[in-house]
């Protein structure tokens, strides 16, 4: 029962490959286009951290959805990136890209020695043991406050630089354009990944443990994989994230914003990628436009994560075809 | 003579506190089969609740009963509204966990807006200090440390002597032939949740008698009840109790030779050493089910 | 036997989602005495007893038991008119004693008055169980778990019985001490509705038999009607 219901909504590949190319690049060239309508440095900074978010739950996605593995330490793998370019750039004084992609490979080595002890774990256990990877991730760092500034975080990071460009003067636009081809890389990336061989054997794995096993996919090296797959963009969406804002605090390890990353995973509805992006967009737009109800803004962002969840089982993908029906059956009635 | 008692003290202090929270963790998992993120949340409600009792003008030994009963409630309606629903579908545990650390954030935020950031104190259980085997201690802390085993006592034997304690065993253990011995589920559901708010809510009461306590003051103890939770086995109430005392030794040893910043660190590293050895926690083997 | 039918399911619909397992399915059950169930697997046999024990809600027909509306009543609304389903399988509560699970039986109001009287009756039947009364149910053979399973609905104090394949998997020799327990059962005056492989057994059970077909009654045979086994197993693959 519950393995033929998980694996009803994910069969990889139902939209041949030409038909999602054309919808990828009309998606993104439409997203290049934004800045042209929002030329205020608000909209483009909201903009931005919608990437960033979208980066990382569309990678949660892969290890949540796809692959099956509750990872709550994924906020842990962006916190790593946050920190990692942190250091690099600011302590160790290295070149800010290099820094950039460094914390990538970080987080990915740092995903790899999670997986270890998540390797014969099932559910629950993962839950468990991952969630307190993140917390220990965040009690070294608050430790080790020499190097890291504790509970204080970190100032004055380095930004990125485009050559002689000015970061600062520009109205955030070469920020945007880097946050996208981030998004665009990483969406790339997964796409590429769960429609490859390597995405189905684990959807494989997590739809049926035993049988993917006996036809010869490892269990241990593709939950690896798909722990280490998704870490990578993560990582560099944590350093640009620290680039970007030009700091690193702690408050990346805190569960509000695990809880509104994996609302947007779980919203969009999983094993998608796309539905992780699209409610980045929802849930981004809409926790700014409550702005004004100052500390109302939290708990009504919980309350309707609560109603969508009960209401929409299947996330947001759900409300839009039940919003679908309910459109075009008051379009129908009057004709 | 003094460091070992030192050790001893804190191990047992610490492993009172984590044991309440985590058995209630245990609690709800065996029998309803998910993990109640707002767990630390709990706490910090009862805490509030007796700390407005007492404001009211309530004496202790009512407010402090009092707020562990509405607590109860307030377990009872969380399942209710946030997990009761999604019984059934095919990703409950994930759904749950989302559903339930929004209720968490729903309500810790709530309490920061009812009662406001600044740090409070409730009255301590017993007022006073005393010195045993060389180390000082306060008597609030001594309470817990007697008063914790009794009520865990208290609820094993509810599980393992009452015919309600039976019915919430069997329900942790075959959903349908619950229901086909004509268990009444979803109220058995209810009762596990509220037996674990109210001891978190207990152990809210029991922190908030020597410690500030501010609207996130739950985070913690939820993080520890994780890992005493992973460590002692989830599948048995049992295990944790184990686990959490075994964990209070630990930290307080490591406190002393280590310092208080690589404890944590340490503790995570004996953590992913015994999953890699017992994936399934150190007490796992010894006995299943809420035993 | 009796004027009524004692169970009676009337065009029920059921299933699970969207997957529809039971289609239209009517019978009259009780009129002459026990009642047994046969067919290919997979055909609704067992969805056909959950919903009429209330585990699954049905979709659409009407489920009766001696003549009052059970449809769309709780498992614990059924239990407690007397209608006791004794699941397939041994999975039961693992952790629980035999003890626990005859106390369970009793669990629902109308058994608890006769709790004792049912133990002395489920001990007489099987003494194995009283045997290892304080033993934990995983810990036991697959026979003694189906006897823990039966002896738990004998606590729920049944008027009617249903049983889910109870000789499933049993070696030969537990399985006909069981198979004469249920006849024990059925002397001692509860009615029972059995899914059975066995057509011997269920032959020598029941007076009434159903072939459970593609989610539905495909052939009814009363007494007097009384088949050959070999008949019977001509219906079962020729189709």
């Amino acid at each position: 029962m519950t393995l033929l219901d998980i694996a009803i909504p994910s069969a990889p590949g139902r939209v041949t490959w030409n038909r999602e190319a054309i919808g990828f690049v009309a998606g993104f060239l439409v997203l290049a286009l934004l800045p042209l309508v929002f030329g205020d440095s608000y909209s483009r900074h909201v903009l931005i951290m919608i990437f960033i978010y979208a980066v990382v739950a569309s990678n949660w996605d892969l290890s949540l959805g796809y692959g099956g593995v509750f990872n709550f330490g994924h906020l842990a793998l962006f916190g790593i990136g946050v920190y990692a370019y942190s250091l690099l750039a600011k302590v160790a004084g290295v070149d800010p890209w290099i820094a950039l992609f460094s914390s990538g490979v970080i987080a990915t080595l740092a995903a790899v020695l999670v997986t270890i002890p998540i390797l014969r774990l099932k559910g629950i256990y993962i839950i468990l043991v991952t969630f307190g990877f993140a917390q220990l991730v965040m009690q070294v760092i608050i430790s080790q406050s020499d190097l890291t500034g504790g509970t204080q975080g970190l100032v004055r990071v380095p930004g990125l630089y485009v050559f002689e460009h000015n970061m600062i003067r520009d109205g955030k636009l070469a920020y945007f354009y880097i946050a996208l081809a981030l998004l665009v890389a990483s969406t790339l990336f997964l796409r590429l990944f769960v429609r490859s061989r390597a995405g189905a054997s684990i959807v494989a794995l997590r739809d049926n443990e035993e049988y993917a096993i006996s036809r010869g996919v490892s269990l241990a090296r593709q939950r690896m994989v798909t722990l280490a797959a998704s870490a990578f963009f993560t990582g560099i969406a944590g350093a640009f994230y620290a680039a970007y804002q030009r700091n690193a605090s702690i408050d990346v390890f805190g569960m509000s914003l695990a809880t509104i990353i994996l609302s947007m995973v779980l919203l969009g509805g999983t094993s998608t990628i796309y539905g992780a992006i699209i409610a980045s967009f929802v849930l981004t737009v809409f926790s700014e436009a409550m702005a004004d109800f100052g500390a109302w803004r939290p708990m009504i962002t919980a309350l309707l994560i609560i109603v969508i969840m009960l209401v929409y089982p299947s996330g947001l993908v759900g409300m839009i075809r039940a919003a679908w029906t309910w459109v075009a059956e008051r379009v129908k009635r009057p004709a | 003579m003094s460091v070992f008692s030192d050790i001893v003290f804190g191990g047992l202090f610490q492993g009172s506190l984590y044991a309440m929270m985590a058995v209630g963790l245990a609690l709800v998992w065996t029998t309803i089969g998910v993990f109640n993120f707002s767990h630390g949340v709990f706490m910090m409600l009862g805490a509030y609740f007796a700390w407005q009792l007492v404001a009211f003008g309530l004496p202790v030994v009512i407010a402090f009963p009092l707020a562990v009963i509405v607590m109860a409630g307030a377990g009872w309606i969380l399942q209710a509204s946030v997990v009761r629903p999604l019984i059934g579908r095919p990703n409950i545990v994930l759904v749950v966990v989302i559903t339930t650390l929004a209720a968490g954030s729903l309500i810790e935020n709530g309490a920061l807006t009812v009662w406001g950031p600044r740090s409070k104190q409730l009255p301590s259980l017993i007022e006073g200090n005393t010195t045993i085997a060389g180390v000082g201690v306060s008597l609030h802390q001594i309470a817990i440390i007697v008063i914790t085993p009794l009520i865990l006592a208290a609820l094993w034997s509810f599980l393992n002597r009452t015919r309600l304690g039976l019915a919430l065993r069997a329900v942790a253990q075959n959903e349908d032939a619950s229901q086909l011995v004509g268990l009444n589920v979803t109220a058995l559901y209810g009762l596990a949740f509220a037996i674990a708010a109210s001891l978190a809510g207990l152990a809210g009461i029991f922190m908030g008698g020597y410690r500030f306590m501010n609207p996130s003051m739950g985070a913690d103890p939820l993080l520890k009840a994780l890992i005493v939770v992973v460590f002692g086995g989830i599948s048995s109430i049992s295990g944790p109790i184990f686990a959490a005392y075994l964990i209070g030794f630990f930290e307080a040893a490591s406190n002393y030779y280590f310092g208080l910043y690589w404890t944590p660190a340490l503790l995570f590293l004996v953590l992913i050493g015994t999953l890699m050895v017992r994936p399934e926690g150190i007490f796992a083997g010894r006995s299943r089910g809420l035993a | 036997m009796s004027e009524n039918p004692i169970l009676s399911v009337e065009a029920v619909t059921s299933g699970y989602g969207r997957v529809t397992v039971l289609h239209d399915i009517t019978l009259e059950a009780g009129r002459f005495g026990n009642v047994g169930l046969f067919g290919p697997n997979g055909h609704g046999k067992t969805t056909l007893l959950r919903t009429i024990s209330g585990l699954v809600a049905p979709k659409s027909g009407r489920v009766a038991f001696d003549g009052k509306d059970i449809t769309g009543l709780s498992a614990r609304a059924i239990v407690a008119t007397g209608l006791i389903h004794v699941p397939q399988g041994n999975k039961l509560f693992p952790d629980l004693t035999i003890g626990d699970c005859m106390a369970l039986g009793a669990y629902s109001p109308r058994a608890r008055p006769h709790e004792a009287e049912n133990r002395e009756k489920v001990v007489k039947l099987f003494p194995k169980l009283a045997e290892r009364w304080r033993q934990r149910v995983r810990t036991l053979s697959g026979g003694e778990r189906q006897m823990v399973s039966i002896g738990t609905a004998l606590m729920s104090h049944p008027r009617l019985l249903i049983l889910d394949e109870p000789t499933l998997g049993l070696a030969p020799k537990i399985k006909d001490e069981l198979c004469a327990a249920v006849m024990d059962i059925s002397k001692g005056g509860v009615p029972l509705v059995v899914v059975e492989q066995d057509i011997e057994f269920l032959l020598e059970l029941s007076r009434q038999l159903f072939l459970v077909d593609h989610g539905a009654v495909k052939t009814e045979i009363r007494p007097g009607e009384s088949l050959e086994h070999s008949e019977i197993m001509a219906m079962y693959f020729g189709h």
